[in-house]
């Protein structure tokens, strides 16, 4: 079955899992496959590299390429997480893993061969190199070229390194969201927060010579709340998340992530049934970015372009959205959560504008989509962890700041939704089709914000909603997700206050 | 190495390390990928990995950590983690572990035929499929077709002296294609799961229902927005459902999180609708002999003709519960704790064919697929993205894209006014078709 790719602002394994039709591995061994929440490093990396002789790397890629192949590529990988969960105001789960592995991979023409091992020992990375190099059988051959350490820039900078911060300040920034939830207002009945940190430690060397060894510290920081006034309940959420130190709290403080959580659920418990058909959205500056980063960046991802079945296929340089429409990914926004200094197969991350004024100008492209389509690798090579081969992925997504007063944008639609937040959604790459949930929508009537309605869905496809945006606001931010194509990465989406004419809307009333 | 003695010995280090009571889960695997596209490999993964998590309780504290590296310092070292981390805490007196020693006899969930078969053979098997569905003239293209094994082992032991282990594997085979007509595109697809190779369904037959599942909605036409009845196909079904068992979870129950938290022995829903979860069948996707605790497997009918029988509970929430565990603890590997979950969900059949169904359908959508969510646990809405197609006097009329479908729950599964006959019980979660006999369609 065709995968529909999906979005969502919280892990949501389960949902994964179940929505995978592939789901017979993952009935079988479920954290092999699916280790959406992969753990992570510290000690480990403390010895350079792992303890690995770039000698051997050489051995690796070189056996890797025995059988034949144009390019071979060995990725060591080494996690370290923490997660503290509160719920019920009681610290229910106190979590810590280590996670550690390395991955073979071998192209040959088209062909992909992959294996992995979680012992980094010769043996066993001798051992994946031969299994990955099967699929090279009888085809010509490359001679790998030394390795030598690489220069790559870090737009990731620390001022409060994990490895520094005691337990009990984790605890207390999980309290304090938790105190500010539950005092907002008697409806709040729960609260839960979930605090993740890892640190990951990468290796990345190919046969074209580059050795590339870093490691960056995620911090993820989720706040629920839960209201009921007995007549109407709604679960709110609020996200923080950056590649930083714990100085993302001093920018952010927990207690500004709760209240606004808090102010979603007691909004929201006035919700009545939304209308159902086709209307003019508005959608709020921020994560609603994710809207475009489903239907118009999957489709862009260079895999499906390069098999010549992507919504997109054929159609560079041509005319695909409204004037007003710029759509950028960029890999290199200083400690954004989608950042990644470069990508899982070494490209260097950069800024990529895929759709410029209207006119389509690129694709997201990994090594082997760049081979075959004969483009430039653009960085968006990325992989789950290192059970995962590398594929095309998004990095932090945007509809690029318009000219609108965002005020201007509101009052000028005369009818219609506004929507301030999404749940998250799926698209079918290749039909360009989509799905989102909103989670917190409100009416617009005679330009202005009135009451709010429950869920919608909203679907379209992604070359009708883009030719139909026709207001861009100046006021572009960003929320923090996690994207899920087959494996999941952590993904910025931003967007400004922007309007698109004419969106179906799953009301439940006329 | 022998895992059920290191399983037992790493239980015993975590008394001496000071831990009150502790847990041990550990769990091998060895995958198979194979990826086809037009007729050439494209992509072959193959690996073998294990990993062991430690569940430690310290005085009412419960910590939890995992490692994937077997060495005896490591192990020692990520045990430790997980005492510090049980120290962070709450103390809570549900923190208990399992002493149930039963295993449920369960047959059918390890074929010794799968691992001997040779590479070359399953590689030709999904280059066979690709064919036979790229022959079907209404397909155009090939998005790949795969073959996958997977194998799996789980040790539990636990300081109540609980020591248990299984073993399952199984295979898949796939499809998914594209339509073309024009600037139309519809991609569709088919997939086969099971434990036993032999079981696989044939190829032909997959190949039929893929190039079926992508041709089918080409040329469709906009409805206008309306109230109408709505026939759900079993492939739809899983979306409206999925919302139920998610509000049946003991501890969502217990939060006040659930749209069905107040409704045991109460109905909810039409008496056409009896969902129940079987962790016992012979052969099953979901099937196991115990849970991600230990605790043996049941049959269980959650729900009886529209009423609640039964929330699905792991032994802590249970304990809180005042309860015992359902065997429902759900692990998604040795990574994570157990959560909650289902093993095999299925909605007793009805009487009637989906050919009855459709034929006493005046006007009315059947639904093939369902995007989005499905119905809220939290609160029972419900608002979807659907496809399908369009009765008209009882007969299919044309095939419908791009409309939504949305209610609450409480509307929705009490207005289920038929059930079909047409259980797949191949599946971990199987749905008969439906009706709904009103529905909110968001169309043009």
């Amino acid at each position: 079955m065709m995968k529909n790719y999906s979005v969502s602002d919280i892990p949501r394994r389960d949902f994964l899992k179940m929505s995978m039709k592939g789901g017979l591995l993952i009935a079988t061994t479920p954290a092999l496959l699916t280790s959406l929440n992969g753990c992570s490093p510290e000690a480990a990396m403390q010895q350079s590299g792992f303890g690995i002789d770039p000698v051997l790397l050489k051995k690796v890629i070189a056996k890797a390429l025995e059988k034949g192949g144009d390019f071979a590529d060995v990725y060591l990988e080494n996690r370290v997480s923490r997660q503290i969960v509160m719920e019920e105001s009681k610290f229910k789960n106190g979590l810590y893993g280590i996670s550690q592995g390395a991955g073979v991979r071998v192209i040959s023409g088209n062909k992909t061969g992959y294996a992995y091992t979680d012992e980094i020992t010769e043996e066993k990375l001798l051992r994946a190199a031969e299994v990955a190099s099967y699929v090279a059988r009888n085809s010509a051959t490359t001679t790998p070229v030394d390795i030598n350490k690489t220069d790559r820039k870090s737009f990731i900078t620390v001022e409060r390194p994990l490895e520094d911060i005691a337990d009990s300040q984790r605890i207390e920034m999980i309290q304090r969201a938790n105190d500010a939830a539950m005092s907002y207002n008697p409806v709040i009945k729960m609260a839960s927060v979930d605090y993740y940190d890892e640190i990951r430690g990468r290796i990345i060397a190919n046969s074209e010579g580059v050795y590339l060894q870093d490691e960056n510290p995620l911090m993820f920081f989720i706040v629920q709340t839960m209201s009921d006034n007995g007549k109407a309940r709604h679960m709110s959420r609020e996200r923080l998340s950056k590649h930083s130190g714990f100085e993302m709290f001093d920018k952010f403080t927990p207690e500004q992530v709760a209240e606004r959580a808090a102010r979603e659920a007691v909004a929201m418990l006035d919700a009545e049934a939304a209308p159902a058909g086709m209307m003019d959205v508005v959608m709020m500056n921020g994560w609603g970015g994710v809207l475009v980063h489903e239907a118009v960046g999957h489709p862009l991802e260079a895999d499906n372009i390069s098999k010549g079945i992507g919504a997109f296929t054929g159609k560079m340089g041509q005319k695909v959205a409204s004037d007003v429409f710029t759509m950028v990914d960029d890999g290199s926004i200083p400690n954004a959560r989608g950042t990644i200094n470069y990508d899982d197969e070494g490209t260097q991350a950069q800024r990529n504008v895929l759709i410029e004024d209207g006119i389509l100008k690129g694709y997201m492209t990994d090594v082997l989509s760049a081979k075959q389509l004969g483009m430039e690798r653009t960085g968006n090579g990325r992989r789950e962890s290192f059970r995962n081969i590398p594929i095309p992925r998004m990095t932090n997504t945007f509809i690029d700041s318009g000219e609108s007063d965002p005020a201007d944008i509101l009052s000028s639609t005369k009818k219609g939704l506004y929507v301030q937040s999404l749940s998250g959604g799926s698209v079918n790459p290749v039909t360009g089709v989509f799905n989102f949930t909103c989670r917190e929508a409100y009416l617009i009537e005679n330009g202005k914000k009135t009451k709010p309605v429950k869920g919608a869905t909203l679907i379209g496809s992604c070359l009708d909603v883009i030719s139909n945006i026709d207001a861009v606001g100046n006021d572009l931010d960003f929320g923090p997700g996690i994207c899920g194509k087959g494996q999941s990465a952590e993904v910025d989406a931003g967007q400004p206050t922007v309007r698109i004419r004419g969106i179906n809307v799953g009301g439940s009333r006329s | 190495m022998n895992y059920t003695e290191l399983t037992n010995k790493l239980v015993s280090k975590a008394l001496d390390l000071g831990a009150d009571a502790a847990e041990v889960f550990l769990e091998t695997g060895r995958n198979l990928s194979i990826q086809v596209l037009n007729g050439e490999i494209d992509t072959i993964e193959e690996a073998a990995s294990a990993g062991v998590g430690f569940r430690v309780i310290v005085d009412g504290k419960s910590g939890f950590s995992h490692c994937n590296d077997f060495s005896e310092k490591s192990m020692e070292e990520t045990l430790k983690m997980a005492i510090e981390f049980a120290k962070l805490t709450t103390p809570d007196e549900n923190n208990v572990l399992t002493d149930n020693e039963g295993i449920t006899e369960v047959e059918g969930l390890f074929d010794p035929e799968i691992s001997s078969i040779p590479m070359e053979q399953k590689i030709d098997m999904a280059l066979k499929l690709e064919k036979m569905t790229l022959e079907d003239p209404r397909i155009s293209k090939s998005s790949g077709a795969s073959f996958g094994e997977a194998e799996g082992e789980v040790f539990i032991a636990n300081s109540n002296g609980i020591s248990k282990s299984y073993k399952t594997n199984g295979c898949s085979v796939g499809v998914s294609v594209v339509a073309e007509k024009g600037e139309q595109k519809n991609t569709g697809g088919e997939y086969c799961s099971r434990r036993f190779f032999k079981d696989l369904t044939a190829l032909d037959e997959i190949a039929k229902k893929a190039a079926d599942d992508a041709a089918a909605l080409i040329d469709p036409q906009m409805i206008p927005t309306q109230k109408a009845p709505v026939i759900v196909h079993p492939d739809a079904a899983g979306s409206l459902i999925r919302g139920i068992i998610s509000a049946l979870n003991g501890e969502r129950v217990l939060q006040g999180a659930s749209f069905l938290k107040d409704s045991m022995d109460k109905s909810f829903a039409s008496p056409l609708l009896t969902i129940v979860d079987d962790g016992t069948r012979a052969k099953g996707m979901g099937s196991a002999p115990f849970d991600g605790e230990g605790v043996p497997t049941q049959k269980r009918v959650l729900v009886e003709k529209g009423v609640v029988k039964g929330f699905i509970y792991n032994t802590k929430v249970a304990k809180r519960a005042g309860v015992s565990s359902t065997g429902n603890a759900s692990r998604r590997g040795f990574d994570g704790l157990p959560g909650i979950g289902t093993h095999n969900i299925y909605v007793e059949p009805g009487d009637k064919t989906p050919e009855e169904i459709i034929a006493s359908t005046k006007n009315g959508l059947m639904v093939t697929q369902i995007t989005g969510y499905g119905i809220n646990a939290v609160n029972g809405n419900f608002s979807g993205g659907a496809s399908g197609f369009w009765i008209e006097n009882g007969k299919i009329k044309h095939p419908v894209k791009g409309v939504t479908i949305a209610g609450t729950a409480d509307e929705i599964l009490n207005a289920i006014d038929m059930m079909g006959n047409d259980l797949d019980l191949n599946k971990s979660f199987s749905v008969p078709t439906f009706r709904v006999k009103e529905m909110m369609i968001g169309g043009a």
